[in-house]
């Protein structure tokens, strides 16, 4: 597992980060308001929201599982922070407080319900998501709560030159995330229990542990992407969420994530949602139909898995090391 | 010759050992949803009504076709994540083909199925031939077909049916408050059922969501089985699309765009497993009938519409989880 983290996660990163030099060229010379400060900041603080979505995805996916909650979570945590702030008057500061351990709180009951039932993590959180964006929508009936205090909205239009002050916190958790799954000896458990399931029980690994902190990981980082969004908007939007299951996905894939676990790309995924911002800020300034950020992510998705696959199969032939068993058995991307 | 008696044997006593809890799985089901219509008969009033009977087992047929699109896909163990995208896009196609181009429905009836039957095509190939999990597949082939589809339609919805097309959603056969979309679901199940009963091809299906290394050891050619499960799984997707825009009177753009839960809830209800390798159609049957239940009985005894999604959510949890929890009493490692 180590070695294909090594040898893969590296030339797969060199890839993109040559593609995002390349766009951010291209961009600069192609749209002059590209460069712009307004511009760059705005592309920042997406940016800064969406790969925390991604990142969210990603620790989970390291464990061979998946979220579709996200979006949900990061819905409800921006309406429960709101409402206690707007309708209740509680205190910033607590109201922060309330809605990330909100967050933690769902990603562990995501966590709890794929350790004892030992269901596919996709079915679970696919009813979990209903279940956090119901209770969003049944609190708020599709009406935001306007007018959030002005130290939040202020803190989502706050920038230092064309650097959005929340980038600072994105960077800053990017850091901290990365530290713990290299680092930290509960991270490397759960990325190997990621890599081989079986091994990591015969050795005794903390499998409960690992579970529950992967999605808890998860549900906050989806928290703070909706505090966030909230902050950016100024206001508990209902909305918040709806639309991040496939940037969620997209970041890891195409940053070199496998849907089986044990990897977790960290600087890939965060390369990824460069150019995913780039495709999108991009299409923006040239006019094009909104429409085709979708269509290029869906194609990015598809291109990026498939040229990983192929150079993993042309190495293999390469080396002539006859592979375990036939192709496409039990695909693991 | 051998190893495919020896495979048909292993099947079948799959297949066999699976129907015993199936059943009382069915069973179950059934008391469930026949508790539920009763106490709605009794709770919500007008529940009973012709009109309400109409829509509801409308919505159910709808739902359930939705439902078997996902459950082919489930029975050779992949997911096809674009259902909804298959059948908005080839709803949408329908509505092109009518609207614009003035053809008769029988016409863009056809054009749609052959629409959803390629884009099925086009996910298995690239299922088989780039090894991909269908997953990852089908979550991008899905934003292609959707982000397409908008840029070509320009999120225009085609409003102006002919007649011809929507009042076949409307009429009730035989005096009973009973849409032909019914027995369109019903004909489409009966074939479903027959080709997991009785056909070669749908006991290869089975065979490779049960082990698709088994099934490929055994001579068993898993692309072709993928290429036409993918397919088939498309063309039932493009069929509830196609009845989707016969009862809403309109091709909207946003079709299919909140298929997802009900494409999985039903055969999840229903039994059919997730991994692969069991199906059941009456359960997808009945798991549609209880979801369109629930929806509708919860409108009537005035439950928000919203609060309606967690209860929908909390069945998907509740019937896998129950459904983890009788295949281990009953001694069934899946």
């Amino acid at each position: 597992m180590t070695v294909r983290l090594r040898s893969l996660a590296p030339g797969l990163a060199l890839g993109l980060l040559v593609i995002d030099v390349v766009g951010i060229l291209v961009l600069s010379v192609v749209t002059p308001s590209f460069l712009s400060t307004y511009n760059l900041f705005v592309t920042g603080r997406d940016l800064s929201i969406l790969l925390l979505v991604a990142l969210a995805q990603m620790v989970v996916l390291s464990l061979g599982q998946m979220n579709l909650s996200i979006g949900s979570i990061g819905g409800l945590v921006a309406i429960i922070e709101s409402g206690l702030m707007v309708r209740y008057g509680v205190p910033v500061a607590a109201a922060l407080v309330a809605g990330l351990l909100l967050g933690i709180a769902c990603g562990v009951i995501n966590g709890l319900l794929v350790y004892w039932t030992k269901i596919n993590s996709f079915v679970l959180t696919l009813g979990t998501s209903y279940v956090f964006a119901g209770i969003n929508l049944g609190i708020t009936h599709a009406t935001p709560f306007y007018h959030i205090p002005a130290e939040i909205s202020s803190f989502g239009q706050a920038r230092i030159g064309p650097f959005p002050v929340m980038a600072a916190l994105t960077i800053a958790l990017t850091l901290l995330l990365a530290t713990f799954l290299y680092q930290v000896v509960l991270g490397r458990q759960l990325l190997a229990a990621g890599g081989n399931p079986l091994a990591a029980r015969l050795s005794g690994l903390p499998i409960r542990r690992a579970t529950l902190t992967a999605h808890a990981i998860s549900g906050f980082l989806a928290a703070v992407a909706g505090t966030m969004l909230m902050a950016q908007l100024g206001q508990g939007q209902p909305t918040i969420g709806a639309t991040w299951v496939l940037p969620s996905f997209a970041g890891p894939i195409i940053g070199g994530a496998a849907l089986a676990g044990g990897s977790a790309p960290v600087l890939g995924t965060v390369l990824a949602m460069v150019l995913i911002s780039l495709i999108d800020d991009g299409l923006v300034l040239v006019n094009a139909d909104p429409f085709w950020v979708q269509f290029l992510i869906g194609a990015l998705i598809l291109g990026a898995v498939v040229l990983g696959r192929t150079s993993l199969s042309d190495i293999r032939a390469f080396l002539k090391i006859s592979p375990g068993e036939p192709r496409g058995l039990e695909s693991t991307r | 010759m051998a190893f495919a008696g020896a495979l048909r044997t292993r099947i079948t006593a799959r297949f066999t050992g699976g129907t015993l809890l199936l059943q009382v799985a069915l069973l179950a089901l059934l008391i469930v949803t026949a508790g539920f219509w009763i106490f709605f008969s009794v709770a919500a009033s007008g529940f009973t009504s012709d009109f309400n009977l109409f829509s509801l087992l409308r919505f159910a047929a709808i739902q359930i076709t939705i439902g078997f699109a996902q459950m082919v896909a489930l029975s050779i163990g992949d997911l096809n994540l674009a259902v909804g995208a298959i059948g908005g896009a080839a709803g949408m196609f329908a509505g092109w083909v009518m609207q614009s181009l003035g053809l008769p429905p029988e016409v863009a009836v056809l054009f749609a199925l052959a629409v959803g039957l390629l884009l099925g095509f086009g996910n298995a190939l690239l299922i088989t031939w780039t090894g991909i999990n269908s997953f990852i597949v089908t979550l991008a082939t899905a934003s292609l077909i959707t982000g397409a589809m908008l840029i070509v339609t320009h999120a225009r919805p085609f409003s102006q049916l002919p007649d011809s097309f929507t009042g076949f959603s409307e009429v009730e056969v035989a005096g009973l408050p009973i849409s032909p979309l019914v027995l369109v679901m019903l004909a489409v199940g009966v074939a479903l059922l027959v080709l997991y009963r009785n056909l070669r091809l749908g006991r290869e299906m089975l065979a490779v969501g049960a082990n698709r290394r088994a099934a490929r050891m055994s001579g068993l050619s898993v692309d072709r089985v993928v290429l036409l499960t993918h397919g088939l799984s498309g063309a039932l997707a493009a069929t509830a699309g196609l009845m989707a825009i016969a009862a809403d009177h309109t091709a909207s753009p946003s079709l299919g765009s909140d298929w997802l839960l009900a494409s999985c809830v039903s055969p999840a209800i229903g039994g059919t497993l997730l991994s692969g390798g069991v199906v059941s159609v009456p359960g997808t049957i009945l798991g549609g009938v209880l979801l369109a239940t629930i929806s509708n009985g919860l409108l009537l005894v005035n439950i928000d519409n919203f609060w309606i999604t967690v209860f929908l959510g909390a069945v998907l949890l509740l019937a896998v989880v129950l459904d983890r929890v009788t295949r281990a009493a009953g001694g069934v490692a899946s």
